[in-house]
């Protein structure tokens, strides 16, 4: 670039020197204009290679030559590419990319949760699955028993609604469950990804701190930025460059997982039920869950979001067993008996903790005159207890709320945190995008912009080829001392 | 600056996020329903389980009502037949009473009235679908029977003082049925079984203590006013009933409009907007594809 100016910048106190001084001259420019033109060519190969950072030649005047008093210039030598990169940009766009990749992990992990809860739209086919509608069914079914309380097939109806409720109830329990597994498995697998990075990472640091302790060392740190944005993808860290132009990374907590030259590995392993991440013998679980990336996405869904979800169906299944449960003993069924303690009359299986409740929630009572729809003491016909139980809709039986209460506010709580995360997640992505689209203004290759320099080096060489033809014709001339034919 | 020199990608970007609109879109013109996930309207979704749960409510108490109202009316149409029997019945007595009849008219007059208490008994002993509607919480057992052993006959009541009630879904309840024994054997002279098996016995000899036929005859008045009272309450759980069901009805169109306004899709709305993500999707194609084209590089300039 720019290689004519400079040239010509040479001749500012110089005389012509001697010829051959000139045919350095010249010949030094069409060296710097081929090496230029290469680094162009290498430039438009790498056009599509991932990470690859564009090039640009350095060009630098030869010392001038001093002769007695005159000063005669001695062109200009490429002295070597520079990539252009801006490690504040670089370390930037990772940053952000952790965050996206985060949120993305954690929406994929939320919207598989929320598809178990697909809002009823009222006709009767969406409302198969709706463990909401299968809530009110089944206090409705002690309201139609109200009016009945001696007619088998209400008594029949009570019983199918219960089983419904609670294998829809127990279904979602046990698809988060799984859904649990499937991420604690997905993580795992993330920790070799991390650990081949980071190796890699550590042995460019080696090779750079070697070949190229004091400058950019080009395609190799090409190599490990892009290394370094994968590993962004994955997890969250922070890197801190050293001396020689080395690199250590760290989880955004400080673990360190590359230290100049060498890499710590981590490993995955489980910890009471549940995959816990080490590097050494240090338990980070709960830095890389709150640190970022994929990983941290994973972590979050995996330890916050499915045990919530989980909690409120828990308190759901226990709320509406016990209750029911409790009413039913303390009334009369059909046969005029009544439960006791010893010998309970439950509808439900009786849960003993509200953890494991949904999972484990089903219907124990196969005899529907085993439902005492009377009041304890009573005539078969009476119906205070079916009234009783159809009145536990309205009571505050799940967490200090009716059922329907709390399963719409869970509802809201679920879809309100989707709705957040992917709020988050589009936002962070614009960013990201936009980050990488000012990234990618500096760095990459622009095809217009290397065919713009190729022609410029081009017509660079074409001139100096044609000085070099002059001066050539020149010195045949001065051989030959007006002779024409003796050399040409 | 220079510009990003993959700009292509970051349509490609806009690309699918036009081409997730039109999915979305098209997924709510397909299904009717605006609202497919929790996330695309929390609220709303949350307020959707509440107003179902109110619509399922009301459309049970419907059905319940249903059911309750054939049980009312059963109740109310015995005792409207009690009421007319023992009209018959007084007008028989006063016949008697009035000291022109002979013996026997007058024992005549006894087995007619004796029917009538057969009648009456079997009327108080009335079932609906299987279950005494008479006899309190115990439905399975007949709530009368009358043991001839003594005279004048005692008929006993076999039920208990339950009473059911319904509730409605805004907490109201209505009483389903009133005890037999508060019907048909009120205590002194307001009792039905009481006054008939006394003026049965009035009449069995065929001679008149016209003293007591009186007295026993006004006791059978008084018994039927109070049985006519009974059944005023009967009338108005049917009243109370079809006001409730009434009020559920319109109750439940209402929420049911509201609860369609909030899950249904507007047509025009949705189909408006897929069309003009269609027109950006289009136009997204074009520019990438103008962009893209390789004659457009610098390179095929030089030659």
């Amino acid at each position: 670039m720019g290689s004519g100016r400079r040239k010509g910048g040479c001749r500012r106190r110089m005389g012509m020197g001697t010829i051959s001084s000139a045919f350095s001259l010249i010949s030094g420019a069409l060296d710097a204009d081929q090496s230029a033109l290469s680094i162009v060519a290498n430039n438009v190969a790498n056009v599509n290679t991932p990470g690859y950072t564009e090039e640009v030649p350095n060009w630098q005047e030869n010392l001038p030559v001093t002769i007695n008093g005159v000063s005669y210039g001695a062109g200009v030598t490429e002295t070597g590419a520079t990539s252009m990169r801006d490690r504040v940009l670089e370390d930037r766009l990772d940053q952000q990319q952790q965050l996206a990749s985060a949120s993305s992990a954690r929406l994929t992990a939320l919207n598989s949760v929320q598809a178990l809860f697909t809002p009823d739209s009222g006709s009767s086919t969406a409302a198969a699955g709706d463990i909401g509608s299968d809530i009110t069914s089944f206090f409705s079914s002690f309201s139609s028993l109200e009016s009945d309380p001696t007619n088998v097939s209400l008594r029949e109806e009570v019983l199918s609604s219960a089983k419904v409720m609670a294998g829809d109830v127990s279904n979602a329990a046990a698809s988060l469950n799984s859904q649990s597994s499937a991420l604690a498995q997905q993580a795992s697998g993330v920790t070799s990804q991390v650990n081949s990075l980071t190796t890699s990472i550590a042995q460019l640091n080696q090779q750079i701190e070697t070949t190229s302790p004091n400058a950019d060392a080009g395609t190799l740190e090409d190599q490990r930025q892009q290394d370094l944005s994968q590993l962004s993808q994955l997890v969250g860290i922070n890197q801190v460059t050293t001396e020689n132009n080395g690199l250590s990374v760290t989880t955004t907590s400080g673990q360190v997982l590359v230290d100049e030259g060498t890499s710590f590995q981590m490993t995955s392993g489980s910890v009471a039920g549940a995959t816990h991440f080490f590097v050494g013998s240090t338990d980070v679980t709960q830095q890389l869950a709150s640190g970022g990336g994929q990983l941290g996405g994973t972590l979050t869904a995996l330890t916050q979001d499915i045990p919530n979800a989980l909690t409120s169906l828990d308190q759901v299944a226990y709320g509406i067993s016990t209750s029911v449960n409790a009413l039913n003993n303390a009334g009369t069924n059909l046969d005029g008996e009544t439960g006791s303690v010893a010998v309970p009359i439950d509808i439900f299986s009786q849960p003993t903790v509200v953890a494991g409740s949904a999972a484990a929630m089903s219907v124990v009572m196969t005899d529907p005159n085993q439902i005492a729809a009377a009041a304890l003491g009573l005539g078969t016909g009476d119906n205070s207890n079916a009234s009783a139980m159809a009145n536990l809709a309205k009571q505050s039986i799940v967490n200090g709320q009716t059922p329907t209460n709390f399963y719409s506010s869970f509802v809201s709580t679920l879809g309100a945190t989707v709705s957040g995360v992917q709020a988050e997640n589009t936002a962070e992505n614009a960013s990201v995008t936009q980050l990488q689209s000012r990234n990618n203004a500096l760095s990459g290759v622009n095809l217009n912009d290397e065919a713009a320099v190729m022609s410029k080096m081009e017509s660079s060489y074409q001139a100096a080829s044609q000085v070099f033809t002059m001066l050539n014709t020149i010195i045949a001339a001065a051989l030959n001392l007006g002779d024409q034919t003796t050399v040409a | 600056m220079r510009v990003d020199p993959n700009y292509v990608s970051s349509l490609v970007g806009s690309l699918d996020q036009a081409q997730a609109s039109q999915q979305q879109l098209t997924a709510e013109l397909s299904s009717g329903v605006s609202i497919t996930s929790l996330s695309q309207n929390p609220v709303a979704s949350g307020e959707n389980v509440l107003l179902l749960n109110q619509i399922q409510q009301d459309d049970s108490f419907t059905q319940s009502s249903s059911l309750v109202s054939g049980q009312l009316q059963v109740a109310d149409s015995s005792l409207g037949s009690v009421v007319s029997q023992l009209t018959q019945a007084i007008s028989l007595a006063t016949s008697a009473n009035n000291g022109t009849m002979n013996s026997s008219n007058i024992q005549s007059v006894g087995i007619q009235i004796s029917g009538i208490l057969n009648e009456v008994e079997s009327l108080a002993n009335t079932s609906y679908q299987g279950q005494y509607i008479f006899s309190g919480g115990q439905t399975s057992t007949t709530p009368f029977t009358t043991s001839t052993a003594a005279s004048p006959a005692v008929t006993t009541y076999n039920g208990d003082q339950d009473v059911n009630y319904l509730g409605t879904p805004n907490g109201q309840k209505i009483q389903l049925n009133v005890p037999g024994s508060q019907i048909f054997l009120g205590s002194g002279t307001n009792s039905v079984f009481g006054a008939l098996n006394n003026l049965v016995a009035d009449y069995s000899t065929g001679t008149v203590n016209t003293t007591q036929a009186v007295a026993d005859t006004q006791a059978l008045g008084t018994a039927m006013n109070f049985v006519s009272q009974q059944r005023v309450s009967i009338d108005n759980s049917i009243t109370q009933l079809t006001a409730a069901s009434d009020a559920v009805t319109s109750d439940q169109t209402e929420v049911t409009g509201a609860q369609t306004n909030l899950m249904q899709a507007d047509v025009a709305e949705v189909s408006t907007q897929l069309s003009l993500s269609e027109t950006q999707q289009t136009a997204l194609e074009d520019v990438i594809a103008q962009l893209d084209s390789a004659s457009n590089s610098l390179f095929s300039k030089l030659q």
